[in-house]
């Protein structure tokens, strides 16, 4: 157990030398994460240790159940950790509260998710912009233009998500979580719901984010072909980075 | 574009929308309606009784200011020693009776001269004066509400009437009967149950009342010129409690329908909250759509309830059209805030669970 100073002020200057590497956008210490329902534990993450440098483009892989969604929720501080660290842009997540927690994932990460979770009544269009607002910079026409254009949703923008091919709806929660120009993308298996040209779409999309933008994402995937998109691909197993372990 | 967010969610479900909607609108109406009709039934008798024209009333101990409910009538013989009082210039027994026939009306037992004295006699539209013991007169609108003619028989407290005239409203009650007619018939022989006292002059009237509580300690003595005053729902115990039974009932409307719709509105609506947790929305943010969301429908509930309340005292009126119904700006407001109030109330519990929600159990619910 470290000391509270050690926790409260992760950013201070000099803080752990050399073990927290102060250019890394994302870093995880030792993370456990345990869902308790009664009696029952399920221990998700075991000791995650995993760095993301900024710019980098990263693909988790991993079997089903071995811990990939939840250690995307407590980076993207959607769930409190049980134990360990995880620093989301200098900032120790594990010493944040719930609200301080919800503040700094409206600035700083953008999710999207298998199902793509569009809000139903609003078209594409509101569905971007509500992000802009929630985030409170207000709209900023400009990064509207430059995001929808990019993932080629401009003349879509009107439709329900309803009226949209999985494909499109999955662009625009892409243009809606990289809005606010988040640290860091969260996707978990955005291609998991749609086709192989459609995939392919998006996740050529995701990867020109990440170059002509410098986005940084972690993407979580079941697909290799999809991983291949990647600039690095790092393996999960049990609720522990297995790296060079291939996948089963 | 949270603004379009939440008209967009009002309507997302139309029929669910208007069922609060009018939950709220016959809530305000309800609200409206009752103390609109109970005070304009108190003002107008008020109005009625103060048409009389007298200066000052006399009547039993105890009894209440309103008149239908006064206690055990007074010997008549009472009238000689009001008389012979200073500045005294006609005094008025009357009898008062319940006529629980069709609708509630209050029926005075005259004698005629006396009363005539008093008031300044009756304005005829049609017909005569009293004249045979069964003989009876009506008020114009009662007389237009029950499609009442001259020469006409009106039953009534177990006696058959006849109509002799149709007098202009406002002489204190609708139906007016000879006195010994009435007592007979209530078994009050030689009994009133108020007096009604004109003065020489207004100014005495202090004076006068002065010298009638010392000589009927225990009597209640009213100046007419405060009757109106006097003429509130506070002043009547049981009117109070009834007039806020049907408040509450009202808002209890409002407030489990309200409570209910948010209820099924944040289960409905579980991703969609989970979503918006995920781009960072806070408690506060996610509480704040649901109140909108729940005042637009108040908001429009309000608007639909003051017009159901006018629609409704239209048909009222028409319907009964004896009856007075004072719809005031105090109470379409007092409506509204209650309406308001009650609404977000309702739903404040129901936002607060949505708040609180897990995000990620919010984003698998199914
Ligand atoms: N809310 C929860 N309560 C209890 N156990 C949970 C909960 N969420 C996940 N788990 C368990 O934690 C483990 C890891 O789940 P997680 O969803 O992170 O796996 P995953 O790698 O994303 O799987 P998949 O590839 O199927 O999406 C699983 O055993 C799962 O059953
Ligand atoms: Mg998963």
């Amino acid at each position: 157990m470290q000391n509270a100073a050690t926790i409260l002020a992760p950013a201070i200057e000099g803080f752990l030398p050399g073990e927290w590497d102060v250019d890394l956008i994302l870093k995880t210490d030792n993370l456990w994460k345990v869902y308790r329902s009664g009696k029952l534990e399920v221990s998700a993450l075991r000791g995650v240790n995993f760095e993301v440098l900024p710019g980098e483009f990263v693909a988790v892989m991993g079997p089903s159940g071995c811990g990939k969604s939840s250690l995307l929720y407590v980076i993207g501080g959607l769930a409190q950790a049980t134990r360990g660290h995880v620093l989301v842009d200098g900032n120790d997540m594990m010493a944040l509260s719930d609200a301080a927690r919800t503040k700094l994932r409206r600035h700083k990460v953008g999710f999207v998710f298998q199902r793509f979770n569009l809000l139903p009544t609003l078209d594409a269009y509101g569905n971007i912009a509500i992000a802009q607002h929630i985030h409170g910079n207000g709209f900023d026409p400009h990064r509207f233009e430059v995001v929808t254009s990019m993932l080629k949703l401009t003349d879509r923008l009107h439709h329900k998500p309803s009226e949209l091919s999985g494909g499109e709806q999955q662009r625009v929660a892409i243009a809606r979580a990289i809005i606010n120009e988040p640290k860091i993308l969260l996707a978990d298996e955005p291609t998991g719901n749609l086709d192989t040209k459609n995939s392919e779409i998006v996740l050529g999309m995701l990867r020109q984010l990440n170059r002509d933008l410098g986005q940084t994402i972690v993407m979580i995937t079941h697909n290799p072909e999809a991983a291949a998109y990647a600039g690095r691909v790092v393996h999960m197993r049990d609720g522990v980075i297995v790296d060079g372990v291939p996948e089963d | 574009m949270i603004g379009e967010m939440i008209l967009r969610n009002v309507f997302h479900r139309p029929v669910r929308t208007a069922i609060s909607v009018i939950a709220v609108g016959v809530e305000v109406m309800l609200v409206i309606l009752v103390v609109g009709l109970t005070s304009g039934l108190l003002h107008e008798t008020a109005k009625r009784v103060e048409g009389v024209g007298a200066d000052l009333m006399l009547q039993p101990p105890s009894a209440s200011v309103f008149m239908a409910f006064s206690g055990a009538p007074m010997p008549i013989k009472i009238r000689e020693k009001l008389e012979e009082m200073k500045y005294v210039r006609a005094v008025a027994p009357v009898l008062l009776q319940f006529n629980a026939s069709g609708g509630l009306d209050i029926v005075y037992g005259i004698e005629q001269e006396t009363f005539k004295a008093v008031s300044g006699g009756f304005v005829f539209h049609e017909g005569g004066e009293l004249s045979a013991p069964n003989d009876i007169l009506v008020d114009d609108w009662y007389a237009k509400a029950k499609q009442v003619k001259v020469g006409q028989t009106l039953r009534m407290l177990d006696n058959d009437f006849h109509v002799a005239g149709i007098v202009e409203h406002g002489k204190g009650a609708r139906l007016f009967v000879p006195i010994q007619t009435l007592q007979e018939l209530s078994g009050a022989r030689d009994k009133a149950s108020v007096f009604f006292i004109k003065l020489t002059r207004p100014e005495h009237t202090a004076a006068v009342a002065d010298e009638l509580r010392k000589v009927f300690p225990r009597y209640e003595i009213r100046p007419l010129k405060d009757f109106l005053s006097l003429m509130t729902s506070s002043n009547l115990p049981g009117l109070e409690t009834f007039i806020n039974s049907m408040i509450a009932l009202a808002v209890s409307i409002g407030f489990l329908v309200i409570f209910l719709s948010m209820y099924t509105i944040i289960i409905e609506r579980t991703r969609e909250i989970g979503v918006l947790k995920s781009l960072g929305a806070s408690k506060g943010f996610i509480v704040r759509a649901l109140l909108s969301e729940t005042a637009v429908i108040c908001g429009i509930g309000i608007v639909l309830g003051i017009g159901m309340t006018f629609g409704m005292r239209a048909v009222l009126t028409r319907v009964f059209p004896t009856l007075t119904i004072l719809v005031t700006v105090d109470w379409v407001l007092r409506a509204t805030l209650i309406a308001v109030v009650g609404g977000l109330v309702g739903a404040s519990y129901p936002a607060w669970l949505a708040s609180r929600k897990d995000p990620i159990e919010a984003l698998s619910y199914e």
